[in-house]
């Protein structure tokens, strides 16, 4: 039941910077502690837009986790992961600019008793900053994105992405991104009735050239929610990979993601679909461009590659858990959740043939079917990472009897 | 009706950027004057402006390096458009590393000045970006609510001290103060006052030195005959005093303002190729 980690400088303020771009989807977020790292996640209030910071253990100079996963000693457990209130960590890591210049180190670890997590600061001059914070116990988060299943995969350098969105104005709330294998073009989203007179549009036309990779297998415009990603914007020129969008047509999410050796993170947005495109009382939905697939009632057929059960299929992206393989301590569990799943994927299946009527839904059935998987993979084992020569004595070892995945043998941390 | 306009130039473009972020602090929507010669950023003191007006006045010939126009008619070659000049201001204010900037007038869905910035790039073709800013067309038969506001009979005319430093002053003193005095004199001395309940402040600035204007007609003007120590005062809305300084990136060549006792302030800062006048009404 306890989580510690130990982020030395100049990790802090890359810490910070994640947390400030989480705050821009939601109030809250997921704090999320596996054998492999820590991962943030957090889902903005209409389900529309979801993000997801993960750091490995390797980021930190010491990971230790642990829980307990026999069945008997449920009760007692810490679960993880909980949930807490942004603006209450927000704090912590204000001015990241500061924190590079006078934080040395950062720790982070779980009380056994309370519910509590503590924030400590390390800063120069001897000033040591504590903070106690309260969580909350919630179910786990997971939005499962199959990004190599996308037709359309860019991958441009953050700065780039950066200086097209500056064109927009702080207000402007949606973008269209627009592409063909020969172009791609950034714009203000307008609908049929928006009031020209009163509007100011832009346009930023790039050539695919700018492009570390630019891969379009369908054309596409989707609109997404600019203020949200504007966050992994700003995170991601803390890190030195070039962002990676995956995208497919109109009405299916787009996948902003950054990633290095030892972080990744993603924003997952849902995009308008046609049918909410049109002024309302249209329903020609299919009319509006003979390109896009049809929306209202058919299966899309321009996904006949795709299986009749596409979840079956995807692997889970991004998230260094177990696989579906994991079965629960409990045995008898495992069956019950097993039916479950099936009757869901079911249900999920002949969701997807119906129509994907608003944006709230772009991201929602994954939520709603990977919250279920979830609690599958929840009890995986991990071991203690002990680095050499830190005198942290918290962690124990534990080990899981029944997952195929994990041993119980100590792993230490790479540095 | 026609317009197009580039600028290649990156002081040019640069200068324009900066006077169109004073006017965009001074209007929130204004109306555009274009002739074969000159620009033209004009608010006309309407009671929604809180009386305020504005004439800015630039040669096209210093900034722009393709100048094409053609008016509503042939003998009345000019075009007067109403903008929001907040818009302007966006669309430049990328733009500082472009290669080129091109403005034309287009017709899309409504009328648009369409602001194409060209931006270096990676590649081998640059990048653009395209602003279209709504614009509406003023017809002929309102031109005349536009016309070049004359120079009032004033009583004092006098320059202006550095204006960071009255920037500064005005500023603290908003804090404190809804209204403020501005009296000069023609003895160079000028003080900017404000009163409340609780406190007055005043600053005083001598040795400001008052511009010749020499009259038209070779009569005199009110000011001429006038006692040198007497102070001609007018009490205006701080906050638009406040904005008229703080909306200025460069400072002028020449700032002076003309006083007529009790009823208006005129502003007229001028720069080498742009001049900006604004009148500033007294409150009651």
């Amino acid at each position: 039941e306890r989580f510690l980690c130990v982020a030395p400088f100049p990790s802090p303020a890359v810490f910070g910077r994640a947390i400030y771009a989480i705050a821009r989807i939601s109030e809250e977020f997921w704090f999320d502690p596996i054998e492999k790292g820590l991962a943030l996640r957090s889902v903005n209030s209409s389900r529309s837009a979801y993000a997801f910071v993960f750091f490995s253990s390797t980021f930190f100079q010491h990971y230790c986790w642990t829980a307990a996963s026999q069945p008997c000693q449920k009760q007692k457990q810490l679960s993880l992961p909980f949930k807490l209130i942004i603006k209450s960590v927000l704090p912590v890591f204000r001015c990241a600019n500061v924190l590079e210049r006078n934080v040395e180190k950062c720790s982070i670890f779980t009380n056994i008793n309370g519910h509590h997590i503590t924030f400590q600061l390390l800063c120069r001059h001897g000033v040591v900053k504590t903070y106690n914070l309260t969580f909350q116990e919630c179910d786990p988060l997971q939005a499962v994105f199959a990004k190599h299943m996308c037709p359309n995969i860019l991958k441009v350098h953050s700065r780039l992405l950066a200086d097209v969105m500056i064109h927009f104005p702080t207000s402007q709330e949606e973008v269209t991104l627009a592409v063909t294998p020969i172009k791609v073009c950034f714009k203000s989203y307008t609908e049929e009735d928006t009031d020209f007179s009163k509007t100011m549009l832009t346009e930023i036309h790039l050539n695919p050239e700018e492009f570390d990779y630019f891969q379009v297998g369908v054309d596409s415009e989707v609109t997404f929610c600019l203020k949200e990603l504007r966050g992994l914007l700003a995170f991601s020129e803390a890190t030195s990979g070039p962002v990676s969008i995956h995208f497919d047509v109109a009405g299916k999410p787009i996948a902003f993601s950054v990633e290095d050796r030892v972080l990744e993170a993603s924003f997952i947005l849902a995009t308008l679909s046609e049918s909410e495109k049109t002024s309302a009382g249209d329903h020609n939905a299919g009319a509006v461009a003979s390109k896009k697939p049809q929306r209202n009632g058919n299966a899309p057929s321009t996904e006949s590659a795709k299986p009749a059960s596409p979840w079956a299929k995807r692997e889970i992206t991004s998230i260094p858990r177990g696989t579906k393989k994991d079965a629960t301590g409990a045995g008898g569990r495992a069956v019950a959740e097993a039916e479950d799943r099936a009757a869901l994927e079911r249900e999920f299946r002949d969701e997807k043939v119906r129509s994907v009527p608003t944006l709230l839904s772009g991201v929602s059935y994954f939520y709603k079917y990977s919250i279920f998987q979830f609690h599958s993979l929840f009890f995986g084992a991990v071991s203690c990472k002990e680095k050499d020569g830190v005198g942290h004595t918290f962690c124990s070892l534990a080990t899981a009897s029944d997952t195929e995945e994990d041993s119980g043998t100590v792993q230490s941390s790479q540095v | 009706m026609r317009f197009r306009a580039k600028i290649v130039d990156f002081a040019c473009l640069n200068h324009f950027g900066r006077i169109i972020n004073t006017i965009a602090k001074l209007a929130k929507t204004c109306t555009l004057r274009l002739t074969v010669g000159k620009l033209y950023f004009i608010l006309s003191d309407k009671v929604a402006n809180g009386g305020v007006s504005m004439w800015c006045e630039l040669c096209q010939g210093n900034f722009f390096d393709e100048f094409q126009m053609e008016g509503v008619a042939a003998e009345h070659n000019e075009i007067y458009l109403e903008l929001v000049p907040e818009n302007l201001s966006r669309a430049l204010k990328t733009a500082q590393n472009a290669k080129a900037v091109k403005i034309k007038l287009t017709n899309k869905h409504c009328p648009c000045l369409r602001v194409a910035v060209e931006l270096p790039s990676l590649s081998s073709s640059s990048r653009i970006v395209t602003h279209d800013i709504p614009v509406g067309v003023i017809p002929k038969r309102l031109w005349n609510d536009f016309r070049e506001p004359s120079v009032p009979d004033f009583d004092v005319s006098i320059y202006l001290p550095v204006l960071k430093t009255m920037k500064s002053v005005v500023e603290r003193m908003k804090n404190l103060s809804n209204s403020i005095v501005i009296e000069a004199n023609l003895s160079g001395e000028m003080n900017l006052k404000i009163e409340t309940d609780l406190v007055s402040v005043t600053t005083h600035f001598k040795d400001l030195g008052n511009p010749p204007w020499a009259s038209e007609d070779g009569c005199q003007s009110s000011a001429q005959d006038r006692n040198l120590e007497s102070m001609a005062e007018a009490r205006i809305d701080i906050r638009k005093l406040q904005q008229l300084l703080a909306g200025q990136q460069v400072n002028p060549t020449k700032a002076l303002c003309n006083i007529v006792s009790k009823r208006i302030v005129h502003f007229i800062l001028l720069h080498e190729d742009v001049s900006l006048q604004y009148f500033i009404p007294a409150l009651a």
